[in-house]
């Protein structure tokens, strides 16, 4: 009898499977055009980097409804007429959450594109389960080296990775040297003790050999560190030239105050666009991060074609000005829009196809602080660029200032090197 | 080399005050008090809106941040632990105390988040935060005038519990809370007044930092765990051992990275914790309920 039963309950659980596969079969080829295209987003909602992923989904959700409210798609084949619908998740900074959060867009909502997950250890390894199903990935931030070469056919990033940042910080200091005829002949490296500073640190003292410079200081500290002198003291005997600095927030705010309270000023501070770029570094620094360089993707102030326009109205929308978090989303979702738009698809090889053949550089484009979206086999952005700002004097307050490249500069404004009174 | 040592000095006797509170609770209580790094942001807190508002000194804060951190501390004691303490009577070092020291702690932090935002902030005193030379040697005077205020606080605590009616009731009630009992003293009275001294002293550590530190809802986690370590490194209860603790890590954070790589002085500190707790598992000035 009890056998009978289980018979029975497994005969009838399979007669549901092909039912639901079959009649899920039907609708999708009767179903040849497609109402919307569902894009998820995974992104850090909550947690350590919530800023981050709240103000990506904002710059987002800004983008969406004007598309849809210009009526969505309007092309040759399956798209036309179809709107975007989006699919948030929160990935709280977790890399479980993350690959849990794609296995539902995928298998619950049937996704058609992912993007996100704005953490390296998160992206990392969610993207591998979209490349597994076959659903395309598009990586606006996350700036590990790892995360592109690995072979997928279904993975883009936007951003530059983490290589490219050291590579273009040397080749500013190279410019430096050129540009004021000043000889510059010693380094010194000082770095938060993670992943994000041993990694900068590594691909430094590789460039300085390259370049040939001296490093005459090599230091990391604890991400605990609760008083930053003893290194202050350190970089005060040792005088290089060029300090370059990884910090996160708290302790970029205690290196560049403590450097001020023991008059130490080197000829210039680069710093790697970690806790320097955080809104609250200027803040409770001011006047004593006069003068400092820090990398970054992109400024409000560079001198490109529709900037303004674009930060007023989101700025209307959302009352925050656009900043490197939200353009980098901006850049994302304008790839991934203008590339449906030429399959008029939502085929994943019809849209690999497409992303490696295209070349944009026009429209929303030109407010980037490189000219074009490219990507080349691996599913990089090659030529993803970086930009220089210094932290200087305007008005009564202090800003952060794009100085490199001299094309993109803040109008009226030069780089100061070396810095005044330094030792 | 001469103002890394000074360095060492300095914020050794500021590491030390952050610890004495913590240490002064174990002592009476006999319970270790996980919310000690809660009670330096409120005392960071409450210097930092202090300054901000009045735009005044930060030092003046200490007029109004001691009694409103003492009565903190006092009322937290009397409302929140005090139940738990009375259904453990029995027990000589509660466990269900320290748990509730651990809600104290999660609710402050996330008190400060709701009510302050996540944001780092510092106040700007460019009087004492540049650093001056004395023979030579540099410091800011924001550390120097740190320096004398943890000696002094420290000096006055100790002769308040050596000498004063209520330090001798303290200390009785430290050595055997049941006879102190016997002898008409009100424990938990004294342990309300004890947890109140402890985190006014929090508050005290919170002006003498925040010139030259920052302050963010967490804050207290990097601080609570060193102290931790000071303490247990001094001997658990012991005012001159929080503060010859805090000179050891101060002296091997500031001297010892002049030779090794900083973020390896750490790892030393932690093994020459270690080596005291094989040598001396009570820590250096550790007697049991001995000032």
């Amino acid at each position: 009898m009890c056998k009978l039963n289980w018979f029975k309950f497994s005969f009838s659980l399979m007669l549901f499977f092909f039912v639901t596969l079959f009649s899920g079969a039907f609708v999708n080829s009767a179903n040849a055009q497609k109402k919307e295209v569902v894009i998820g987003n995974i992104l850090p909602l909550s947690g350590p980097s919530a800023s981050a992923g709240v103000e990506g989904k904002k710059m987002r959700e800004f983008i969406v409804k004007q598309f849809n409210a210009n009526g969505g798609f309007e092309c040759k084949g399956e798209l036309n007429g179809a709107k975007i619908k989006m699919i948030y998740l929160d990935t709280k900074s977790n890399p479980t959450v993350g690959v849990t959060d794609v296995q539902q867009l995928i298998n619950g909502d049937n996704v058609d594109l992912i993007t996100g997950a704005w953490n390296s250890g998160v992206t990392y390894p969610a993207s591998q389960v979209a490349e597994m199903h076959k659903v395309p990935f598009v990586v606006p931030v996350s700036v590990m080296d790892r995360i592109t070469g690995r072979g997928f056919k279904y993975l883009f990033r936007i951003a530059a990775k983490d290589s490219w940042w050291t590579r273009d910080q040397f080749r500013f200091i190279d410019y430096l040297a050129k540009k004021t005829n000043k000889k510059i002949k010693t380094l010194g490296l000082v770095y938060i003790n993670n992943d994000f500073g041993k990694s900068f640190d590594d691909s430094w003292l590789k460039l300085a050999k390259q370049h040939g410079y001296k490093v005459i200081l090599n230091e990391s500290y604890a991400e605990t560190a609760t008083d930053l002198t003893p290194v202050v003291l350190k970089i005060k005997s040792a005088k290089p030239q060029i300090l370059l600095v990884v910090s996160d927030a708290a302790d970029a705010i205690l290196l560049q105050n403590t450097m001020a309270n023991y008059d130490v000023r080197p000829w210039a501070v680069i710093s790697s666009g970690g806790g320097q770029a955080d809104p609250a570094f200027i803040k409770n620094t001011g006047k004593n991060a006069d003068y400092l360089f820090d990398m970054s993707e992109w400024a409000p102030d560079m001198n490109k074609p529709g900037l303004k326009e674009l930060n007023k109205k989101f700025k209307k929308a959302y009352g925050i000005d656009v900043n490197g978090e939200t353009m980098d989303a901006y850049v994302g979702m304008h790839t991934i829009i203008a590339v449906l738009k030429k399959t008029c698809s939502t085929n994943p090889d019809k849209f690999r196809k497409e992303m490696l053949r295209s070349k944009l550089s026009t429209g929303p484009f030109t407010v980037m602080s490189y000219p074009y979206v490219k990507f080349d086999k691996d599913g990089q952005n090659v030529d993803a660029g970086l930009i220089l700002v210094q932290v200087r004097k305007v008005g009564n307050k202090y800003e952060r200032v794009t100085v490199w490249p001299e094309e993109d500069a803040r109008a009226g404004f030069k780089v100061v090197f070396p810095q005044p009174n330094h030792y | 080399m001469g103002s890394a040592i000074l360095n060492g000095i300095l914020m050794g006797s500021i590491y030390g005050l952050t610890a004495v509170g913590l240490t002064l609770i174990f002592g009476v209580l006999k319970v270790i008090n996980f919310a000690q790094g809660a009670f330096l942001m409120s005392g960071l807190f409450a210097t930092y809106w202090f300054v901000k508002f009045t735009g005044t000194n930060p030092y003046l804060a200490l007029v109004v941040v001691v009694p409103f951190t003492y009565f903190m501390g006092y009322y937290i004691q009397k409302f929140l632990i005090k139940p738990v303490f009375e259904s453990e009577k029995d027990v000589r070092e509660p466990i269900g105390v320290i748990i509730v020291t651990t809600g104290i702690w999660y609710m402050l932090d996330n008190l400060a988040l709701m009510l302050f935002g996540a944001q780092y902030r510092t106040i700007n005193v460019p009087s004492v935060s540049k650093a001056i030379s004395i023979f030579g040697l540099y410091a800011p005077l924001s550390k120097i005038i740190g320096f004398f205020i943890s000696i002094t606080v420290s000096g006055l605590l100790f002769w308040f519990l050596k000498y004063s009616k209520m330090g001798k009731a303290i200390r009785a009630t430290s050595q055997d809370r049941e006879a102190a009992s016997l002898m008409g003293i009100n424990q938990y009275k004294i342990y309300n007044v004890t947890f109140g001294i402890g985190t006014a002293i929090c508050g005290i550590a919170g002006a003498v930092l925040l010139p030259f530190y920052y302050v963010y809802p967490t804050v207290g986690m990097h601080l609570d765990i060193m102290d931790f370590v000071i303490v247990v490194l001094g001997g658990l209860g012991s005012i001159p051992g929080a503060l010859v603790g805090g000179l050891i890590i101060g002296l091997i954070e500031s001297v010892g990275s002049q030779f090794i790589a900083y973020s390896w002085t750490i790892e030393v500190i932690y093994i020459i914790f270690l080596i005291i707790l094989f040598v001396k598992p009570s820590g250096l000035f550790g007697v049991k309920g001995e000032f």
